[in-house]
């Protein structure tokens, strides 16, 4: 069944789609082309909400279930962890990014104890049948106040980022690293300006992320590196998690 | 804790105030727990859920301030959509739908009319101007996540006769809600 000549007007178009977007009852790959939508198209979205406000009452139909406290702290640890999280430095085994990180100018010795503090907690491998993984790293301030969260999608090969607080210097640009072990780091590209953004990922890219390397950002010229790798100093660093 | 509570809450955390945030989550989890088990079916899978909805809370409070949903209708949005993102990808469901968890659902009380600020007999209205399996369908898919494929299997119809017989429900209730 195809989306296309099922949408028509006599079909009721657009807000029917969205109808059943909110509804919830559309297969994974048109759900997936209707959330797109939702983002791109300010008049679709608005026909979303509508149905979100009218349906809403059947909220009601669910019943409150206090979670489990361990949800919050996981929660916490998840979101807040570059506020001292003393106990990840334990189980870390930084050698290889701090010798290739080593020649990051700009780089101090305090920056990169702290970098330390966010290669914690063993990666878990998902079994290989499930491409809907998603990580997220909250990339911490590093001697700045540049803080951004990060959520890769495998399914997607998208990596979303959110600003939380920093700007840029006029005339330079942040760029978004991976870091794997001793390799070099790769470039995902400039960081757009604007809230919530997305870069695209490649092949050997998805692979490092989802073995569990470390995202930074480095302030570079305008336009990114010049060199390929970076060549100014680190604001913001954090390693992924599952969620 | 009232809406406009819950409307000052969500603008705090979208500033980042972590005070506000451990608030709200107190104030909001058990409401978006009970969205998240009722629409995954397992527990281990929900409170992962809640945690990534609470991310994106986190992250997306900003987007309040262009909605014009009510302060819980977001939430539960936010939470819905998540839920039903995980369950469309996951690959086969939790085999005892319904026995799962001993969740039973409320009837629509007075939290409706707070959810709704003051229009929730409408949609309940026009629900009930549709034929019995219609709206049962429709308030199953709403409250279960139930996708096309597992409407069509419960009610015995084919894939696009449930498709037909929805949205044919969807375009009387959109008429009978602009009345």
């Amino acid at each position: 069944m195809s989306a296309v000549d099922e949408n028509g007007p006599e079909h009721g178009g657009d807000d029917i789609v969205a109808a059943e977007y909110v509804l919830g009852v559309l297969p994974a790959e048109e759900r997936q082309a209707v959330a797109r939508r939702v983002e791109s198209e300010p008049g679709f979205a608005r026909l979303v909400e509508r149905w979100e406000a009218d349906l809403s009452p059947l909220a009601a139909g669910y019943a409150e279930v206090q979670a489990p406290a361990a949800v919050k702290d996981k929660l916490d640890r998840l979101l807040f962890s570059g506020a001292g999280d003393t106990s990840a430095a334990n189980s870390v085994s930084t050698g290889g990014i701090l010798s290739s990180l080593a020649f990051w100018r700009g780089l101090s010795l305090a920056a990169l104890a702290a970098l330390a503090l966010f290669v914690a907690l063993p990666f878990v491998n998902p079994p290989a049948d499930e491409p809907q993984m998603r990580l997220v790293a909250s990339l911490a301030p590093q001697e700045s106040d540049v803080h951004y969260f990060v959520v890769y999608d495998a399914r997607t090969r998208d990596v979303g980022l959110s600003h939380v607080t920093g700007e840029r210097a006029a005339g330079r640009d942040f760029e978004l690293w991976v870091i794997d072990g001793q390799q070099a780091p790769v470039s995902l590209g400039i960081i757009p300006a604007g809230t919530n953004v997305h870069l695209a990922v490649d092949d050997a890219t998805r692979g490092k992320i989802e073995s569990g390397a470390v995202f930074a950002i480095s302030l570079e010229p305008a336009g990114g590196s010049p060199t390929g790798q970076p060549t100014g100093p680190v604001v913001a660093a954090g390693d992924l998690k599952t969620i | 804790m009232t809406p406009q509570d819950i409307t000052k809450l969500i603008v705090r955390v979208s500033i980042k105030d972590r005070a506000a945030f451990d608030l709200l989550y107190r104030q909001t989890n058990a409401k978006l727990f009970g969205v998240c088990l009722r629409v995954l079916n397992d527990r281990a899978e929900a409170e992962e859920a809640l945690q990534e909805v609470f991310v994106k809370i986190w992250t997306k409070a900003d987007r309040f301030a262009v909605s014009e949903l009510s302060p819980i209708s977001w939430l539960v949005a936010i939470a819905r959509n998540h839920a039903i993102d995980r369950i469309r990808v996951r690959r086969k469901p939790a085999v005892d739908i319904d026995t799962a968890l001993d969740v039973a659902d409320p009837a629509p009380g007075p939290e409706a009319m707070a959810v709704a600020g003051g229009e929730a007999g409408e949609i309940n209205r026009c629900l009930e101007e549709l034929e019995a399996d219609r709206s049962a369908a429709v308030r199953g898919a709403y409250l279960k996540g139930e996708s096309y494929a597992e409407l069509a299997e419960r009610h015995g119809v084919p894939l696009n006769t449930m498709r037909t017989w929805l949205r044919r429900s969807l375009m009387k209730l959109r008429e009978c809600l602009e009345q």
